[in-house]
């Protein structure tokens, strides 16, 4: 696996997820952040490659560092074009849940993160990005 | 791939498994499996599931942890968590997660000798 700051991978298979933790874990770690955040962070992308390949079936992760106004962090974006999250608002209340999971994923994420973006369009797919900015 | 090796060690009465750092899916499902399995086939009291080396607690894996947990208790053993890293702990709990009623332990050794210790609780559940 290349040590990469940025990058992308598919996510089809159950596997992944694992693989896609790899690749966050290894890009946090190398960013500078700390050891609770680089969990933090892996444990919202396991969560959200999950949604992925529960939801979708397949989709997309792609991962850049951050450099704005003086501040450095992480971005991870997660896209698929499965069938859409029809509500979203009720898919960020804890405990929804329309798979067999706890309802935890996309509102745990967004604690996790410190932002988080949803564009969902029913039958289009969904696109989550979440954002971790270093501490100083 | 197949499910990371697992391996079920019996000591006294109880039962001692230690959680791969990174599982898959189903690497966790087949903990899940095995531990039943040795449960019924040692008629042990108890688990200890070694969590020391695990670094990544999300849903997926709380919940089957929270069902084994229970799924022990109905076949009239305990579960006592073993060694959970302070990072993982800050995690789970602003994840949301709950593990059910698993009793959790700073070490594997203090975990042993709460179940060792208490050899009639866990028929009583």
């Amino acid at each position: 696996m290349k040590s990469t700051l940025e990058g992308e991978f598919r996510i089809g298979t159950e596997s992944d997820i694992v693989t896609a933790r790899r690749f966050v874990r290894e890009a946090a770690t190398t960013l500078g952040f700390s050891l609770v955040d680089v969990t933090r962070i892996v444990t919202a992308a396991s969560e959200l490659t999950r949604n992925i390949y529960q939801y979708a079936g397949s989709g997309v992760m792609r991962w850049r560092p951050l450099h704005l106004a003086g501040r450095s962090g992480l971005e991870i974006v997660f896209a698929d074009q499965g069938p859409g999250i029809p509500d979203v608002e009720k898919a960020m209340e804890v405990g929804f849940t329309t798979g067999k999971g706890l309802g935890l994923g996309l509102p745990g994420a967004k604690r996790l993160m410190d932002e988080m973006t949803i564009e969902s369009k029913a039958g289009e797919g969904t696109t989550v990005r979440v954002r971790k900015w270093l501490k100083k | 791939m197949p499910a990371e090796n697992i391996s079920v060690i019996k000591v006294g009465q109880v039962l001692l498994v230690t959680v791969p750092p990174d599982p898959d899916d189903e690497t966790v499902s087949a903990l899940q499996e095995q531990v039943l399995d040795a449960m019924a086939r040692h008629e042990a009291k108890g688990l200890v599931l070694d969590i020391s080396t695990v670094q990544t607690l999300d849903s997926f894996f709380a919940r089957t942890v929270a069902e084994t947990v229970q799924m022990v208790a109905l076949m009239g053993g305990r579960t006592v968590l073993a060694g959970m890293q302070a990072n993982v702990a800050v995690t789970a709990t602003q994840l949301g997660l709950t593990l059910g009623h698993a009793d959790t332990a700073l070490d594997v050794d203090r975990a042993l000798d709460r179940l060792l210790a208490s050899p009639s609780q866990g028929r009583s559940r």
